[in-house]
């Protein structure tokens, strides 16, 4: 057999390894320009709610102005208030839904997916014209604000449903719930104490994005005539110059800090993060 | 030491049922009780979803007086409504086919191997959020970007480009790139699962067998990719059909939505019935969207199984 | 065709070491097969020949050429992965003719290839249906197929038989072996399955923590162990502790009994301890009848355990030596049962000692 010359410079294999970790410059390209394109309006943002101040004011002016605004505060809590109750009317009819139907109703799992594709068959504009004609016959709901809660269950439901879905395949539901009533526990009980914590993660995720739509939420409110947060964003951007900016960025690092929430709750547990398709 | 018993072979399994001596349980009257667990939800959505879904269906065909009517269904077809679908359709096609294709491109790029570890987490928690951002500030973030007094319009001007009055962004350029920053991050979401469910070992073989990168996707990638993109570029198409406050924020009044939205405001003074019309015209579109986005992906998971 | 060497190939994973300086040859037609349980290193060898890991040093020759340089698609060696493989989009004609088709054969030549090689392996029915419409067998014999198609200079296959059914595994194999005799081509086979490696393979290398413990013939491995590894891996052992009577007569004293080790390269003083090492089948038994002393040359025991393993049974004994396996044929294990008296007697010819862990890599001569 011949003999292969040791070569003297660093062995070939070496150079191999780092030759094949290069990234192909069209990637590089690419990942560079989404990146640029992502920034730019943010960048914008932060640029122009900075500028116009006067002398003698902070380049924080803005943003100052935005949160001693009491109407700030008050349709922000307003946002928040629909949303905790969206998240809350959400779990209390899904958790127990979901788990029923991988527990005892595995035959409607394809209803399931069938009625939660409906609310993107009926985006928000569309349900509203059905909805409007409906609340005219109940005019003491609309006038309150928790009507809106319920309104947004119906949008967060897709992502609740698919949240909690991979949530309980991911576990092995049967065989717990059948531990736990050869312990004796009832139902009820296995579901708040055995289920619920292996849940954790999941509901966690799908809260959050319920959060974000809620929170995001304008077509709805604007048009039922509730003054929530975005409905209170789009007025001060188009009657101010700076403050709608300003404004539009708090907005921006708020859905940000969700999301990034849910992005690390995702990989610390076994939990669903799902994609909210909202606008 | 304990003695171990020879093994039984041959000997038939042990069924339970025959051990415990219990009766086969009752199937049919279990499933009645557990259905009662189903109705709190169905409740729920027959009273938040299915009748107003159904009440609108049924209004897009009543007149004022409630007859029986296609005149609602008519009224669409005169105008301004042909345009405001024609620029909707127009609208998300472009921005779904544009979001599709950059979209599958970044992805590409995101899960190189080659790329550094934190490129994945960055350009995934962004494009959750970019995603979610529609709406309102995003409208405004765009305003600030291209707008007459933009950045990034200023920065052309200095550059020598300018860009108004030619440019609008309630034209179709202008909104397509602002509907394009949430499109284009949602299908990088779902497009890596896609990307990820291409075995490695079927690029493998392909280098095995002599194929180089080119040859891999040509050959193998890209057909098999093709009905998830295509499919994927569906939903793309819905999402932006069904968008109505980055519209509203951005002042386009040529679309669907948005002309929906002028009758529920009262800025309308045509026949109210219409509005049903038009909701029911954006259903059967996005139904139709809907049914090819199945067939489509049914072909991709018997490959991608 | 073509000889394959590899040449103090080492590779870490971070703090992991997979290869440790492994060294290997496979002769021209040679079927060679790295056995070992997993971690040992064998997968990640065969991905460095193919072209999908790279060594942080050595070397591999193919032919007298180091082909580290060259990347996967260039280095015209066909691999059979262990599944999923199969383009999904293409039928098993299509799969087999991919290769042909990248080298750019025109379409009737690589139609008529394909069809031969899919009789080869006996799948000429099957020609226009899809991977999903096969089952695992069948579509590791068509990627058997295609892999042989560009008619490379060697072939790679990497566990393709585990994730199979039993039956279709003995079946495949054969058939494998089979095919590789009658094209003659230079074959590199990793398993964990050590009936899988000594029954198909000319020679078969046991691997362990990165390297090979030893290189040999199925015959070899199986009746010379020379590393505890080797011997524990490759079939059962049962191990006996025992004190040098005299070295240089290579008497060992394991309780009661007096043994002679065969192995004249055995050497220990007086007074050392040493393990020593037996195979279950080398262990016969003799009923004892109530109250009988064991002849000589026997000593005592009782069972303690009856394990049936079709053919033969496996017999549990508790000794004067300590536990033991012995492997009776199952019609003579029908008169034991537990506790049983027995004679036991040791075939001494098949005694062996053997190092705990080889420091250089065995190498029998040819």
């Amino acid at each position: 057999m011949a003999q292969v010359a040791p070569s003297s410079a660093p062995p070939r294999s070496h150079r191999l390894r780092r030759a094949r970790s290069r990234v192909p410059i069209w990637h590089v390209l690419w990942l560079v320009l989404a990146a640029i394109f992502f920034l730019a309006p943010i960048y914008s943002l932060v640029q122009f709610s900075l500028e116009g101040t006067l002398p003698g004011q902070g380049p924080f002016h803005w943003y100052q102005t935005v949160f001693d605004d009491p109407v700030f505060r008050s349709t922000f809590w307003l946002s928040i208030q629909i949303s905790l109750e969206t998240v809350a009317v959400s779990l209390v009819l899904m958790v127990p839904t979901v788990f029923w139907i991988h527990l005892r109703l595995p035959r409607l799992r394809p209803v399931m997916d069938l009625i939660t594709i409906l609310p993107f068959v009926v985006p928000p504009i569309v349900l509203i014209v059905g909805l409007t004609h409906f609340l005219h016959n109940f005019p003491w709901l609309v006038v309150r604000p928790e009507v809106l809660a319920f309104i947004y269950v119906v949008f967060a439901l897709p992502f609740i449903y698919r949240a909690l879905d991979a949530g309980l395949r991911a576990i092995d539901l049967k065989t717990l719930v059948e531990a736990a009533e050869s312990l004796g526990s009832s139902i009820p009980r296995t579901l708040l104490q055995v289920i619920l914590p292996n849940l954790r993660a999941a509901i966690i995720g799908g809260s959050l994005l319920t959060v974000a739509i809620a929170m995001g939420e304008f077509t709805v409110a604007s048009l039922l005539g509730f003054f929530t947060f975005p409905v209170y964003t789009y007025e001060i951007a188009t009657s101010t110059a700076y403050e709608g900016v300003a404004l539009s960025f708090i907005s921006f690092v708020l859905i940000w800090a969700a999301m990034l929430a849910l992005y690390l709750i995702g990989r610390g547990g076994r939990g669903a993060a799902g994609v909210a398709i909202t606008e | 030491m304990a003695f171990a018993p020879l093994a039984e072979i041959g000997e038939a399994g042990l069924q339970p049922d025959v051990l415990t001596g219990a009766a086969p349980p009752k199937r049919t009257r279990t499933r009645r009780w557990a259905f009662l667990g189903f109705l709190p939800f169905l409740a729920f959505i027959t009273i938040f979803l299915l009748i107003p879904t159904g009440d609108l269906i049924v209004g897009a065909f009543r007149t004022t007086t409630g007859s029986f009517t296609f005149s609602n269904i008519a009224d669409i077809f005169h105008a301004p409504y042909p345009s405001a679908f024609e620029f909707s359709i127009e609208l998300s096609a472009v921005s779904a086919l544009w979001g599709g294709i950059l979209g599958f491109v970044v992805a590409n790029g995101v899960l190189h191997h080659g790329v550094p570890r934190w490129i994945r987490p960055a350009y995934l928690s962004f494009s959750g959020m970019a995603a979610n951002f529609a709406g309102i500030p995003l409208a405004f973030a765009f305003t600030a970007t291209l707008g007459n007094l933009g950045v990034v319009t200023i920065l052309l001007k200095h550059l020598g480009l300018n860009i108004y009055p030619s440019f609008s962004l309630q034209g179709l350029l202008g909104a397509s790139l602002v509907y394009l920053f949430f499109q284009f991050p949602l299908m990088i979401l779902l497009m890596i699962p896609v990307i990820e469910g291409l075995r490695k070992e079927w690029r493998e073989a392909a280098a095995n067998l002599g194929a180089g990168s080119f040859g891999f996707w040509r050959y193998v990638g890209i057909p098999v990719i093709t009905p998830s993109l295509l499919g994927l570029m569906l939903l793309l198409f819905g999402n932006a059909f069904s968008a109505y406050a980055t519209a509203y924020a951005l002042g386009i009044s040529n679309l669907v939505t948005i002309q929906i939205g002028q009758f529920i405001n009262g800025n309308n003074v045509f026949n109210p019935q219409d509005a049903y019309a038009l909701a029911f015209g954006m259903i059967v579109i996005i139904i139709i969207t809907i049914v090819l986005y199945t067939l489509l992906q049914r072909r991709t998971s018997r490959w991608l199984k | 065709m073509s000889t394959v060497e590899l040449r103090g190939l080492r590779r870490t994973f971070g703090n992991v070491v997979a290869l440790d300086h492994l060294d290997l040859d496979i002769r021209s037609g040679e079927f060679v097969s790295m056995l070992g349980p997993s971690g040992c290193g064998k997968t990640t060898a065969l991905r460095i020949v193919a072209g999908f890991e790279w060594p942080d040093s050595g070397e591999v020759i193919v032919d007298g050429q180091d082909v580290l340089g060259q990347p996967a698609n260039k280095r015209n060696m066909g691999m059979v992965f262990q599944a999923y493989s199969l383009f999904p989009n293409m039928t098993a004609q299509q799969n087999v003719e991919f290769g042909l088709r990248v080298r750019k054969q025109g379409h009737e030549t690589r139609a008529k290839r394909a069809r031969e090689l899919l009789e080869l392996v006996g799948l000429a029915s099957a020609m226009a249906r899809y991977p999903r419409q096969l089952s695992g067998g069948q579509q590791q014999r068509v990627a058997l197929a295609r892999s042989l198609a560009i008619e490379p200079k060697v072939l790679l296959l990497d566990e393709p038989l585990s994730a199979l059914d039993a039956k279709v595994r003995v079946q495949l194999r054969e058939e494998v072996r089979r095919i590789q005799l009658e094209l003659g081509i230079t074959t590199l086979y990793v398993t964990h399955d050590q009936e899988e490696a000594l029954s198909i393979s000319d020679r078969v290398a046991v691997m362990s923590a990165g390297r090979v413990e030893q290189l040999g013939t199925p015959a070899q491995i199986y009746s010379g162990p020379r590393t505890a590894f080797v011997a524990n891996f490759v079939g059962t052992m049962n191990k006996l502790e025992g004190v040098v009577v005299s070295g240089e007569d290579r008497v060992v004293r394991c309780g009661p009994v007096t043994l002679i080790v065969p192995d004249p390269t055995f050497k220990h003083a007086a007074g050392d301890t040493v393990e020593l090492f037996i195979r279950p089948e080398d262990v016969r038994l003799d009923l004892l009848s109530n109250g009988a002393s064991p002849s000589p040359g026997f000593f005592n025991g009782r069972v303690t355990s009856l394990t049936f393993l079709g053919p033969v049974t496996r017999v549990g004994l508790l000794t004067d030596l300590g536990p033991l396996l012995a492997d009776v044929s199952s019609a003579v294990a029908l008169n034991l049962a537990a506790d049983a008296p027995v004679a036991i007697a040791l075939d001494a010819s098949s005694l062996r000692s053997l190092a705990s862990s080889d420091s250089s890599p065995s190498v029998p001569p040819a």
